[in-house]
């Protein structure tokens, strides 16, 4: 009889386990079925809603959806009280809540990439071609918006200009929102001025004034000049300097040999300007303008400025004026000076429209409420101000000297105060310049100077528009882009013992990778793209 | 069939028991590998699994057409060996010296700290292994120059970072693996050490002729189990520790680097799914193979 008992219970905790997992799956399961077949009705009932919104002008709100809503990078630390806020607003508005989520800047790329592979169901997401934009709205990640717009945005249908749109134009259909908010990004460095001038080094204009002071603060001073990971730094200088237009990628080893020259289209390390470059480079690493391990260092090299480390850092125009603008706050003694590389060939492009922007991937449940809130986001301050600046008074306060800007944080918060903070994610993706209420660039004075310059060298940028997706070259990429790591940045950072062996080695691994036929892909594309713009 | 019926309703119970866990590698395991398809598919939002165009091999082509395969899956394996054996070795010894020593307290006391690197993060190990081994003021750097020795790049030598990257390893994994095998040492019966301390036995005789043997089936399966992941490298190690330094490819590159290293640009789920199916292809056949061989020489110890 216990036997009998014991071997029931047994029978018995064995059938529960298996109930519990069978539920557990199951629920899921069918809770998934549930979620699907929900969207499914709620798409049809609102194309049906459509047709009748189209004649009451008048978009349908009737039934309350939560959205899913992604930005790049991290959340500030008052988010969840912003987003809470926004919430009581849209649902007031719009009769909608969305979820607001953040990618974090950690492996971003992997994780936007998974989102949109993975068909999560997302209502709108950032999106930009220096995230592969082009890429994603060619192999249908998106969904086109042309039909929606009008409907759903008319506000943003009205404002946003023509030109900007057709730069979010893949194939016919517009895949994007962009954000309207004209900018100059050219690379270039800054550096620390006071340096400069307690050393007597001459005003940086040229390569040779670059290492003129690079050499003066390095012996003057006994510091590593670019301090951390100076790649970016160097590459950056490189391309800008022989005046090489990188196209299709910024990783990639494609270039056009000048503007002037848009079709003479070459691989860079097989240029005798490379050549130059990388024996250049040696001897300045020689020099000991940056370390050996610098391609291991995870430090950025403006972290090194701020501790008196370093003297040099690679940013854009805007992201210098933020670096400057903040180093202001954190130690005033320091005075930094900018030197942007378009000044080597007096030349700028502005930033293509797609720059920042939003996109609703193909998997949306509600793409068009997604856009009713985008469109609500973008016209109106209320909103603008809140999903941007964050909460007045906490995150920031009217300028009293002109109520159009505002100050963050609020003034007369003491330094060290935890709790007003200036409010900061990654709200590109909507921003529209005549909503601002901050000055371009963190408010840097200088900043309009530069802009007056860019503005009168500015030249349209033709290479942004060529559309290239690699799909025939792929597994030729793939290898390229392993060997410019292997072989190429060393290179690059004059960390080779013998240039010229290193450099024949790099070429030979190239050409062995394929990098011949991606370059025959990418001038066929490229061809095809200036043949449309009309340019020779 | 019959057999099989007939066996099942003898062991009513005990299939029942085993059922969860074969539910969930059917789940998770299993359903999954029809993905493997990705392989073979030029895949586009659209598409999906199954809508995506078919195109054979041409997904394993960036793979053979580098010409470095066979360094990567030379790398990989290499490293993998070393991994398993240092640590295995290590680990029995490091278990048996904690079995033998008098004092509850200590013992525990260096048990816990053992086990602590384990859960250090890959990202932590890199920064620790940057700190120690930077040119600028890294701490073997410093304490040479402080010595007045000279000092040593190590971030463009490839020479030292095989070193450095398995005793990181063996290091991270020396506690969790100690406490395996303790847990062996333990349920060895006292009888045995009894009666050969009456026979006169000293320590080292139990240790060679009780623990050692008895130990050995524990061995070789911890050894099966890993040789199955031999293909796969380590990633976050050699990822943190190695980074984007394309001067030290040449002896720490493996094929999981390789393949993030290519793809991270373009991101690509068809060449990606193929990199990961080379792998587990080869760790399968690996596996069988070994396993072939230990049921040949000592047919008790083979997994299957």
């Amino acid at each position: 009889m216990k036997r009998q008992i014991r071997s029931f219970s047994t029978l018995l905790v064995a059938i529960m386990m298996m109930v519990t997992i069978l539920a557990a799956c199951g629920g899921g399961g069918s809770d998934k079925k549930e979620t699907s077949s929900d969207t499914g009705t709620e798409t049809k009932t609102e194309t049906g809603g459509e047709e009748q919104t189209a004649d009451a002008g008048k978009p349908d709100t009737s039934k309350k959806v939560q959205l899913n809503w992604y930005l790049l990078g991290d959340a500030h630390k008052d988010t969840p009280k912003v987003v809470e806020e926004w919430n009581k607003m849209l649902e007031k508005d719009l009769n909608v809540t969305v979820k607001l989520n953040f990618t974090t800047w950690t492996d971003w790329t992997t994780k936007y990439n998974l989102l949109l592979a993975s068909g999560e169901k997302i209502d709108m997401i950032f999106a930009s071609s220096w995230a592969d934009y082009f890429k994603f709205a060619n192999q249908g990640a998106f969904l086109p918006l042309n039909d929606l717009l009008p409907t759903y945005a008319p506000e943003t249908w009205k404002s946003v200009p023509e030109q900007d749109w057709k730069e979010a134009t893949v194939k016919g259909n517009i895949y994007a929102v962009p954000a309207t908010y004209p900018e100059y990004t050219p690379d270039g460095i800054v550096y620390r001025e006071d340096w400069r001038e307690e050393l007597g080094l001459p005003q940086i204009t040229d390569i040779d004034s670059i290492e003129a002071y690079l050499e003066g603060v390095k012996n003057g001073k006994k510091i590593t000049p670019i301090n951390g990971k100076a790649y970016n730094e160097i590459f950056t200088m490189f391309k800008a300097f022989n005046n090489f237009q990188q196209i299709g990628g910024d990783s990639g080893v494609v270039v056009s040999k000048s503007y002037d020259t848009p079709r003479d289209i070459v691989a860079y390390p097989f240029t005798p300007e490379f050549e130059q470059w990388a024996h250049k480079m040696k001897e300045w690493k020689d020099k000991g303008f940056w370390n050996s391990d610098t391609l291991s260092n995870q430090k950025e090299a403006g972290d090194a400025i701020k501790t008196g480390q370093g003297a040099v850092y690679w940013r854009n125009a805007p992201g210098a004026g933020g670096y400057i603008m903040g180093l202001k706050t954190t130690n005033p003694d320091i005075k930094m000076g900018y030197f942007p590389y378009s000044r080597f060939h007096n030349l700028t492009m502005p930033t293509l429209s797609v720059n920042n922007a939003m996109a609703i991937p193909k998997s949306a449940p509600n793409p068009e409420r997604s856009l009713m809130v985008l469109d609500k986001l973008r016209n109106d301050p209320k909103y603008y101000d809140l999903m941007s600046y964050g909460l007045e008074g906490t995150n920031y306060s009217v300028d009293t000297a002109d109520s159009k800007y505002i100050v963050q944080p609020p003034a007369g918060t003491p330094k060290d105060d935890k709790v007003h903070t200036s409010y900061g994610i990654a709200s590109w993706g909507y921003r529209v310049e005549s909503m601002e209420r901050v000055k371009q660039a963190s408010g840097w004075p200088e900043f309009d100077s530069l802009l007056t310059e860019f503005k009168a060298q500015s030249k349209p940028n033709i290479f942004a528009g060529v559309l290239m997706d690699y799909a025939p070259v792929k597994s030729q990429q793939a290898a390229v882009n392993s060997v410019i790591q292997q072989y190429g940045q060393p290179i690059m950072m004059g960390l080779v013992p013998d240039v010229d062996k290193a450099i024949a080695t790099y070429r030979k691994q190239l050409e062995s990778a394929g990098v011949n036929d991606v370059l025959d892909y990418i001038k066929e594309q490229a061809n095809k793209s200036f043949d449309e713009q009309g340019i020779q | 069939m019959k057999s099989f019926l007939q066996e099942m309703n003898r062991n009513k119970v005990l299939f029942l028991m085993i059922a969860p866990t074969l539910l969930f590698f059917i789940v998770f395991s299993y359903i999954p590998m029809v993905g493997v398809y990705y392989a073979f598919t030029r895949f586009s939002f659209d598409g999906g699994l199954f809508g995506s165009e078919f195109i054979g091999m041409k997904n394993f082509e960036f793979l053979f057409n580098s010409g470095v395969l066979w360094n990567l899956t030379k790398n990989t394996v290499l490293y993998n060996i070393a991994f398993i054996l240092i640590s295995n070795i290590l680990q029995l010894l490091c278990a048996i010296f904690l079995s033998e020593l008098p004092g509850k307290l200590f013992r525990k006391t260096t048990q816990s700290i053992m086990f602590l690197p384990f859960f250090v993060s890959f990202v932590l190990v890199g920064a620790f292994v940057f700190n120690l081994f930077n040119s600028d003021n890294g701490v073997v750097n410093t304490m040479l120059s402080q010595l007045g020795l000279p000092t040593y790049d190590f971030y463009v030598h490839t020479a030292p970072w095989k070193y450095i990257i398995v005793f990181f390893h063996v290091w991270k994994g020396l506690g969790y693996g100690t406490v395996i095998y303790l847990a062996a040492i333990m349920s060895i019966s006292d009888e045995y050490h009894e009666a050969a301390k009456i026979d006169g036995a000293n320590i080292f005789q139990r240790v060679r002729h009780i623990i050692m043997p008895m130990l050995v089936p524990t061995f070789i399966l911890l050894i099966l189990l890993s040789l199955g992941g031999i293909l796969k490298g380590q990633f976050d190690l050699f990822y943190q520790v190695i980074g984007n330094n394309g001067l030290l490819y040449n002896s720490t590159d493996i094929i999981d680097t390789y393949v993030y290293r290519s793809l991270a640009v373009n991101f690509d789920i068809g060449m990606g799914t193929a990199a990961g199916l080379y792998q587990s292809f080869f760790g399968f056949v690996l596996i069988i193979t070994v396993n072939y061989i230990i049921r040949k020489v000592r047919s008790d110890y083979a997994l299957f």
